[in-house]
């Protein structure tokens, strides 16, 4: 912003105003995640949040979720099944997702072929029958087959292609030029090998964010994981987590919180270190060049 | 340009096939399903019965369990988004003075509810919220404040509701409304302290209606999204409490919770894919009218 550079009274008022208001709205938006720290850090079983600060720092929480179940009715979390069966879908649908989405999308940007300049516009007005409205059918369906409680079934009906994802990556591979394509064209190049070899490597980025994306959304899906997924072998992270705190709460908490921060602290890490190119991608989405 | 080449059907297939199968069979199969009497008493045997299950849910005995969910929904909906908004404008406005310079710490701090997965979030609510043990009327106890009923009473756990999808979502308005702030022309707050305009002058005067136009194909999919905002009800409250009338819905359980109840607990897929297609219809008009603003489908052509 241009203009005056020094400040008068009135903006060093708003400004420490502003200052007091933001200090405020960080201490609210950490405090659940701060009493989440305590209490996974907290000894004991039965609890009872009753100090700002832990007495005592312990990481046995921690340390419980990777012990062995000796027994079926021990309340211990099977966390580290959850995290895998959460790794095997959510990388399952992000991969099967990419496989769908970049060739449609180098098919809708550089193959001219009929029904090119609708069909994407189809696509997307058919995408807004939102997936809930399949859940009775689906669910009816996949007892039908008998393929409830698979985590396999539970990937594809997940990684249904996405018009909303072809359609961002298409306007990112539009902003290649055509004259690439012409000069790999002249060397004898077909479509395969341009796809291949010019494509797909230089919307790589965008291809990386949108595996993040629909990883991170995956992981956080709930309405049809439980919906599909049944027996406690088979629960990903936050269906495992839902019943054991619903199991028992105050005898829970504890380690419900130490594995809530393990399993969102990757996501996290993940998200601040690429928040500028998930932005962009939401820019990219939302106007129109 | 160039000649036609049906080599792209190839390169659209697994997508379509994907959504061929996955998407649009199940959907019409709903939609088949929502005019038949598919359900625990007729798993096998189930048959065409017209327009029965919509009567039932608009007008009939359905009414009960339809008719409030609905009010709430449009309600959660409507006042998330407000709020969702206002605090996200405010914060940002906020952040966006030049005197501030360490403002970008606090927006990679005040980001971080962002980044947390919602569901996981939501499920630590729950038990934040817990009446007897947990954190927050642990803390309110501490400030001589007494215990609040945040699951047990109708109006608690829709406050509940609020306070979970604001302290989820307001980063996202937050950001939005930072990129919107920038279309702003710094020349028109120029013009304005000089004619001695105050911060709260040029908030209302300027800022507000500067930004609303950017901001509202935002504000619209906010508006379908919360409407289908299933996680944060069923992880939070879990649509309670109870409603004495009905079994099928409780005091917070918004449409899409209540379809997703009846299709699991109560194996009603008729009246489930019903009201499927009844939400189906409210979004669908939402949607379209943000199409018809964003003007998403001009343009686009290479």
């Amino acid at each position: 912003m241009v203009g005056r550079e020094y400040m008068t009274r009135q903006d060093a008022i708003v400004l420490w105003i502003s200052r007091v208001i933001i200090w405020v709205a960080i201490i609210l938006s950490l405090l659940p995640t701060w009493f989440i720290i305590v209490a996974s850090v907290s000894k004991g079983g039965a609890f009872f949040q009753s100090s700002f600060f832990p007495k005592e720092i312990t990481f046995e929480n921690y340390i419980e979720l990777f012990r062995k179940k000796s027994s079926p009715s021990q309340t211990l979390p099977d966390f580290v099944m959850w995290v895998k069966n959460s790794l095997i879908v959510c990388f399952g649908v992000a991969f099967l997702q990419i496989f769908m989405t970049a060739p449609a999308a180098y098919a809708f940007s550089r193959i001219n072929f009929v029904g090119r300049k609708n069909g994407l516009k189809t696509l997307l007005i058919l995408q807004m029958f939102p997936t809930f409205m399949a859940m009775p059918a689906i669910y009816g369906l996949l007892a039908k087959f008998n393929l409830l409680d698979n985590l396999f079934a539970l990937i594809l009906v997940l990684a249904g292609g996405s018009a909303f994802n072809i359609w961002l990556l298409k306007g990112n591979m539009d902003q290649i030029p055509y004259e690439i394509d012409e000069a790999a064209i002249i060397d004898g190049a077909g479509h395969f090998l341009i796809f291949r070899k010019i494509i797909l490597p230089l919307t790589a980025p965008m291809l990386a964010v949108m595996f993040i994306w629909s990883f991170n959304g995956v992981f956080n899906e709930f309405l049809l994981s439980s919906l599909v997924l049944q027996s406690p072998e088979n629960a990903t992270v936050p269906i495992g987590l839902r019943n054991f705190i619903n199991n028992q709460f105050s005898a829970n908490w504890p380690m419900f919180s130490a594995a809530s921060i393990l399993a969102s602290l990757p996501i996290v890490i993940i998200y601040m270190a690429l928040q500028k190119q998930i932005q962009s991608g939401l820019a990219a989405g939302a106007v129109k060049g | 340009m160039k000649k036609r080449e049906p080599i792209g059907y190839v390169y659209l297939a697994p997508a379509l096939i994907s959504m061929a199968v996955l998407s649009f069979f199940p959907i019409a199969m709903t939609v088949y399903y929502a005019f038949t009497n598919f359900n625990l008493n007729h798993m096998e045997d189930y048959k065409f019965v017209g327009f029965k299950n919509f009567v039932d849910i608009i007008t009939g005995p359905f009414k009960e369990v339809f008719a409030p969910t609905f009010a709430w929904t449009f309600t959660f909906a409507l006042v998330t988004v407000l709020i969702n908004f206002a605090v996200g404008l405010l914060l940002a406005v906020l952040l966006n003075n030049k005197f501030m310079k360490e403002t970008n710490i606090y927006r990679s701090i005040l980001i971080i509810p962002w980044a947390i997965p919602g569901t996981i979030a939501s499920l630590a609510w729950q038990g934040l919220l817990n009446e007897e043990y947990g954190a927050i009327n642990m803390l309110l106890k501490t400030f001589h404040i007494n215990p609040l009923p945040w699951m047990t009473d109708p109006f608690w756990a829709k406050i509940s509701i609020f306070i979970v999808n604001l302290w989820l979502s307001y980063p996202f308005m937050m950001n939005a409304s930072l990129g919107a702030l920038q279309s702003i022309p710094p020349e028109l707050y120029e013009v304005a302290e000089i004619d001695g305009a105050g911060w709260f002058t040029k908030l209302f005067k300027i800022t507000i209606p500067m930004i609303v136009p950017t901001a509202l194909p935002i504000l619209i999919s906010s508006f379908a999204y919360a409407f289908n905002n299933f996680n944060v009800v069923y992880l939070v409250t879990g649509g309670g409490p109870a409603r004495l009338d009905t079994q099928f819905a409780g005091h917070t359980d918004l449409l899409v919770s209540t379809t997703y109840k009846l299709t699991m607990q109560f194996y009603r897929y008729d009246l489930a894919s019903a009201m499927s297609i009844i939400i189906f219809f409210i979004v669908g008009t939402i949607s379209l009218i943000n199409m018809k603003l964003t003007r998403a489908f001009e343009g686009g052509e290479r």
